[in-house]
């Protein structure tokens, strides 16, 4: 399995990845909302880490024989999963500006019709 | 029922500095009896100042968001200005006044809610070429096997639409190349689409938003977006009278 030291710079990594984005969420730099995924992401890598006979477990139940192989489809599949999210909150969001935009232009308007009387 | 109806001109302008004095002129001169508005979709050259400087009708996006975005926003204001009839028309010379009434007559018999110009009916005036009408052609028959329905001129800008779809196209309308997807939105709307013949001129000035590269991505995107919109209203309900 994992070597002690292996285990423990891992354990390391998992801290500092959970520090950096508490720091974004009190700089207010991400939102809690669009964190949760990531968050998440934390959480497992950390239980992976504490628990790695866990990882062979999932592993060996998809069918997939080398450990690292598996870790990599997990961490793809996960990377495309906030990927999407991401492209649906932008595309929710380009909804919004364009309503926005909409609403002032027809606001700006109206303010210039009712200068005008 | 013969009460006048509030009948508006929706005029979507990106960088038409150098037509939009003319296109606007022309119809203030030739059919007064309509009102127009100008949506300037966040242009990087003088349309905005034009507009300004002659005093015409005008709506002012601040961010450049597509034809889609502008003409949406037109049919916004229609709504929320209780317009009967939105009639909407490219700011670039294209689209001829003097085929205005044509355009409106199905609509005001109430024979159809979604009026097309065609310049493929009558096949005079500009033709566009040939690879593009091959490509109109390819729509219009991905059209004409979702839905059933025969359009020639699915690409035209100018269209004129009831009360029914000012509010419809003002709450959803289809972006980035919009023409054949409003379509196939109108019939699945359970919409009656008509064509009418008119004629179309070649561009005077400025550039047509569909260079030669974007159309390989435009025939991709649009053919993508008809199906996708034919798949998302299903199996289409009933018969409207």
């Amino acid at each position: 399995m994992i070597p002690g030291h292996l285990r423990v710079t891992l354990i390391l990594v998992v801290i500092s990845y959970f520090i950096v984005i508490l720091y974004f969420l009190k700089q207010k730099a991400l939102n809690l909302k669009y964190t949760l995924l990531w968050l998440v992401a934390g959480a497992v890598m950390g239980i992976l880490v504490v628990v790695p006979e866990l990882l062979t477990r999932i592993i060996r139940l998809f069918g997939i024989q080398d450990n690292m192989n598996g870790l990599f489809l997990f961490c793809i599949g996960f990377i495309i999963l906030i990927l999407l999210s991401l492209t649906s909150i932008v595309s929710r969001l380009n909804r919004k500006v364009r309503t926005l935009t909409q609403e002032l232009a027809i606001l700006d308007k109206r303010v210039r019709d009712l200068e005008k009387k | 029922m013969e009460e006048k109806k509030k009948i508006l001109i929706i005029i979507p302008a990106y960088n038409e500095s150098d037509n939009i004095v003319h296109v606007v002129k022309d119809m203030i001169e030739q059919a007064p009896q309509y009102d127009y508005l100008v949506v300037n979709d966040g242009s990087t050259d003088r349309t905005l100042a034009i507009c300004e400087q002659e005093g015409f009708q005008y709506l002012d996006l601040s961010i450049n968001m597509g034809i889609g975005g502008a003409v949406q926003a037109g049919y916004i204001y229609a709504y929320k200005n209780k317009y009967d009839i939105a009639v909407q028309m490219d700011g670039d010379g294209q689209h001829d006044v003097t085929y205005l009434e044509k355009l409106l007559e199905p609509i005001m018999t109430d024979e159809a809610d979604v009026v097309i110009g065609s310049r493929f009916l009558e096949r005079e005036g500009f033709q566009t070429s040939a690879s593009r009408r091959a490509g109109i052609n390819i729509l219009s028959g991905l059209i004409r096997l979702t839905t059933g329905k025969r359009i020639k001129d699915v690409t035209s800008g100018y269209r004129a639409v009831n009360r029914m779809f000012i509010e419809i196209y003002s709450k959803d309308y289809p972006m980035d190349y919009p023409e054949p997807e409003a379509i196939v939105s109108a019939i699945m709307h359970l919409g009656r689409v008509q064509e009418v013949p008119v004629q179309m001129r070649a561009r005077e000035g400025g550039v047509s938003s569909i260079t030669f590269k974007k159309s390989i991505y435009y025939m991709f995107k649009v053919t993508l977006a008809i199906l996708l919109c034919r798949l998302s209203y299903g199996v289409r309900r009933g018969k409207r009278v």
